[in-house]
């Protein structure tokens, strides 16, 4: 597992998609390899209301990459130092079985240049000490990046405060 | 910058690398670079149309206004204005002979032929059994291709790719098939032509020098008049070559095929003496074309040649014609005269001239005949098949031998007194050198000898051309790129240029002096580069089974039987039938397409490590044997190295629930497709998932996977596993 970690508050999102356009820009890619995106789960009626939800799937950086092992070339690479998982487009030929062996979809096709292409944390903005493209111009401000114990705060402050929300506190 | 590099590509080079240096802050200046990178990409690719270079150069000025020039700007236009020629001739060939620009690197067999004819598609369009539009783009670069089928020394067979595997593709027979069954089916037509322009030219010799640019002059709207002092148009295609080689009928053919363009052929009319070049001058002719050829033989310089020289007996049959040069005798022969040289009969030399003399003597009656060469059979410039075939038909050969007189009892040839010789290197040479042996003289007997030591060109009547410069050799200096001599509106091509030489080559310098003349006509200079070889289009290569491209073999040539080729002039060679040539047009590897990087080799190999790719003829470094069948045993069909192919010979498609394989066209591997359980998408053949799974079984174990689902499924599932 990478030493970041990319946070989404599903609550806050509400699908706009900025952070796949400002993604693809930064990459400057064609149309067809989404390195993140946004899967849309729903409409589903709850309590008589139609309710989506936004999922943000970039790559999750797993700690055994399956796309690494599955890669006869060596393109597909994790970095040792904060286990940034990404491709080396020189040495990629094009033979898909990252894409075939990943088992979330995070490895995308780039027809135009026939290589591979995937979120790689935008290692060289964080290497900057920047945030990933993504995160930048997110509109409602859900994306969140940073260390994992960080994130995890997040989710636990807010269990926290949904415990002891009027609706679900025993007071 | 490496100065050998294609200019259009060195550019781009150039070019990009400003861009992406961040050397160009100013926006203006960047969008104007990538504009010109745009467009000499283009070029470069063969997409661009007639305006491009006119548009870069407008854009290249913006480089010079307001805050002025920081280097590119000048850089772009020095070459823009050094290398134009260069620019232009990839706008209008398609084609870039140094082949650094991928997409319109040529074919090595287009690049052999002198005449530059578009080898590649005019084979797929034969192969498709389209012979009549084979005809239509062999003709743009040579407007005799039914001539050339039967007699052509095809240059371009020697560097055919398909000999690394087997044997060369038979281009050249192909090409008379065509054209006999274009012409026998009344599909042999010209191409439209322009209409007079009132400009008159003046054609001297209807060789294939002349014929070739008599048609190209006539399509371009020029009023042509050939003058020619034999009774029969061809020059050396009809007195030079037998007739069982090239038959009378296909010259008389497609010289017709010339004339209905207007062309005005004046026979037995000899310049300088029958017509001179005042009086063409004052009928209106403004440029001259010299193609008279090379119809002088050399003497042999032998004590009795001159006596001897043309001394026929009354009766033939009795004893012979003295001694008589190869060309005269061809001449006479190919004219009607079809007496018998003499009963025993030599001849001196070791090219095709002799050998067509030998054959030629045979046919006439003779009782024996030898060719006496100062060499051995392995130095002998004539063609090895035409020596295959004279020694089939019977013509003796005497090697290293050296004639030193000519015998005779004063009235008739008796013998021909020759000394052995030995082969001695020379230093700084590497042709050996034939010394007599001292005290070896031994006497040939014979009643004819025939010289055919080589020919050089007639330069009488060429006086009234007092500006034209000769060479050394005998023969008139061009400018090869224009074939314009040092006399300003007169040209000159084929043997009268290159000496004695091959009918392609001819009709190459035919063509070219057509251009030029277009060229002086219309006050355009003339190009100082020369002009490549017209790439017209890329055919849709030909589909069909790795085993089949794999065993296709040139087929035999058929001759006529032994016993009629000896005593007739009847064609020697029968030519294939019909199912041959098409068998034999789907050989072509399509280099036109395939440029044979080996970059798809190095990918299977060393970076997939399956080294399904048995391709040795383009693979020297690892000298393996080609085989296309052995790719579908270890190929999973991945697809890297159809990804990496620069020019889209080597591609990958899928069809019909298949995952395909091809190589210009050969199928080198099938594969049955799986597809996504949920969405129905492709997955890959079960081969290549396989190799996935292989390489990743160690860290995957753990999968509770189920079924088999593409990756945009199992994006949305792990965003939503319910």
């Amino acid at each position: 597992m990478s030493k970041y970690y990319l946070f989404q508050d599903v609550k806050k999102c509400i699908g706009c998609h900025t952070c796949e356009v400002q993604c693809k820009s930064n990459k400057d890619l064609p149309s067809g390899p989404r390195p993140c995106q946004i899967i849309q789960v729903g409409p589903n009626l709850v309590n008589g209301l139609p309710r989506a939800s936004f999922i943000f799937m970039p790559c999750f950086h797993c700690e055994h990459p399956w796309c690494v092992s599955a890669c006869p070339t060596g393109a597909m690479q994790q970095r040792h130092t904060d286990g940034i998982v990404f491709v080396d487009k020189d040495l990629c030929v094009g033979c898909k079985a990252c894409i075939s062996a990943c088992p979330w979809g995070a490895p995308q096709w780039n027809q135009e240049s026939g290589k591979v292409e995937k979120c790689d944390y935008c290692k060289d903005r964080i290497d900057q000490g920047l945030k990933p493209a993504c995160v930048t111009t997110c509109t409602t401000r859900c994306l969140k990046f940073g260390k994992v114990k960080e994130m995890t705060e997040i989710k636990r402050k807010r269990y926290a405060q949904h415990i002891a929300s009027p609706e679900n506190s025993a007071f | 910058m490496d100065e050998a590099l294609c200019p259009v590509h060195r550019t781009i080079l150039y070019l990009s690398d400003q861009i992406s240096s961040d050397n160009l802050k100013e926006p203006k200046i960047r969008r104007v670079s990538e504009q010109i990178l745009k467009l000499l990409e283009e070029i470069s690719n063969g997409h661009a149309g007639k305006d491009h270079l006119s548009a870069i150069d407008e854009l290249i000025e913006e480089y010079f206004q307001e805050s002025g020039d920081s280097g590119v700007g000048s850089y772009l236009k020095s070459v823009l204005t050094n290398e134009r020629e260069t620019f232009q001739s990839h706008l209008e060939t398609g084609n870039c002979a140094a082949m650094d620009c991928i997409r319109l690197s040529p074919s090595p067999c287009q690049m052999a032929c002198p005449a530059g004819i578009d080898i590649p598609t005019y084979l797929s369009l034969i192969g498709e059994g389209k012979d009549a539009e084979a005809i239509e783009v062999i003709r743009r670069d040579n407007p005799l291709p039914w001539v050339c089928g039967l007699v052509c020394t095809r240059p371009c067979e020697m560097m055919c790719v398909r000999a690394r595997i087997d044997t060369p593709v038979s281009i050249k027979f192909l090409k008379a098939f065509a054209a006999e069954r274009a012409m026998s089916l009344g599909h042999y037509l010209n191409p439209p032509q322009k209409p007079l322009n009132g400009k008159k030219v003046c054609v001297i010799g209807a060789g294939p020098a002349g014929l070739s640019a008599s048609y190209y002059l006539a399509l371009m709207g020029y009023q042509v008049r050939v003058v020619e002092s034999l009774p029969v148009p061809g020059g050396m295609l009809m007195v030079g070559i037998p007739r069982y080689r090239l038959p009378r009928e296909v010259i008389d053919r497609e010289v017709a095929m010339i004339e209905s363009l207007g062309v005005e052929f004046c026979y037995n009319t000899r310049f300088g003496k029958d017509i001179t070049l005042e009086a063409l001058k004052q009928e209106g002719f403004e440029a001259f074309f010299l193609a008279i050829g090379a119809h002088k033989s050399h003497k042999l310089g032998l004590d009795g040649e001159e006596f001897y020289s043309g001394k026929a007996c009354v009766d033939p049959m009795k004893s012979g014609q003295g001694v008589i040069d190869s060309v005269e005798f061809l001449k006479q022969v190919a004219l009607g005269n079809r007496r018998v040289p003499g009963r025993r009969v030599v001849i001196i030399g070791g090219g095709n001239v002799a050998i067509d003399a030998a054959r030629t003597s045979l046919r006439l009656g003779v009782k024996s005949v030898t060719i006496a060469y100062r060499r051995t059979r392995s130095e002998m410039p004539a063609d090895v098949e035409e020596v295959e075939h004279a020694e089939e038909e019977g013509v003796e050969f005497s090697f290293l031998t050296i004639p030193t007189l000519i015998e005779g009892d004063g009235t008739k040839v008796t013998g021909l007194s020759c000394v052995r010789a030995e082969l001695i290197r020379k230093e700084g040479s590497d042709r050996l050198y034939p010394i007599p042996v001292e005290g070896s003289d031994y006497i040939m007997e014979a009643d004819a000898i025939i010289s055919a030591i080589g020919q050089f060109v007639d330069i009488d009547g060429m006086e009234a051309f007092t500006g034209v410069k000769w060479t050394r050799r005998g023969t008139i200096e061009v400018r090869h790129t224009c074939m314009e001599t040092s006399e300003h509106g007169v040209f000159a091509a084929g043997d009268a240029v290159t000496g004695p030489a091959t009918v392609i080559e001819a009709i190459g310098g035919g063509k070219r002096a057509a251009e030029a003349i277009d060229r002086y006509f219309n006050h355009i200079p003339q190009p100082r580069i020369p002009k490549v070889p017209v790439r017209y289009r890329r055919e849709k290569p030909i589909e069909m089974p790795a085993s089949t491209k794999m065993s296709l073999k040139r087929p035999e040539m058929s001759m006529l039987n032994i016993d009629r080729r000896r005593i007739t002039f009847q064609q020697a060679e029968l030519g294939y039938t019909e199912n041959m040539v098409r068998e034999e047009a789907r050989r072509c590897l399509r280099c036109d397409i395939c440029r044979r990087c080996g970059k798809c080799i190095d990918i299977c190999r060393d970076k997939m490590g399956i080294g399904a790719l048995k391709f040795g003829y383009m693979d020297f470094d690892h000298p393996v044997e080609t085989d296309f069948r052995k790719t579908s045993e270890t190929c999973i069909t991945c697809g890297a190295c159809a990804a990496n192919c620069p020019n889209e010979a080597i591609v990958i498609e899928e069809k019909s629930g298949e995952r395909i394989l091809k190589l210009c066209g050969t199928i080198l591997n099938r594969q049955k497709l799986l597809y996504c359980d949920s969405c129905n998408a492709v997955l890959g053949p079960a081969k290549y998932l396989d190799y996935v799974q292989n390489k990743t079984v160690h860290v995957a174990k753990a999968s509770n996977q189920k079924g088999r689902l593409c990756s945009a499924c199992l994006r949305k599932q792990s965003a939503f596993p319910g």
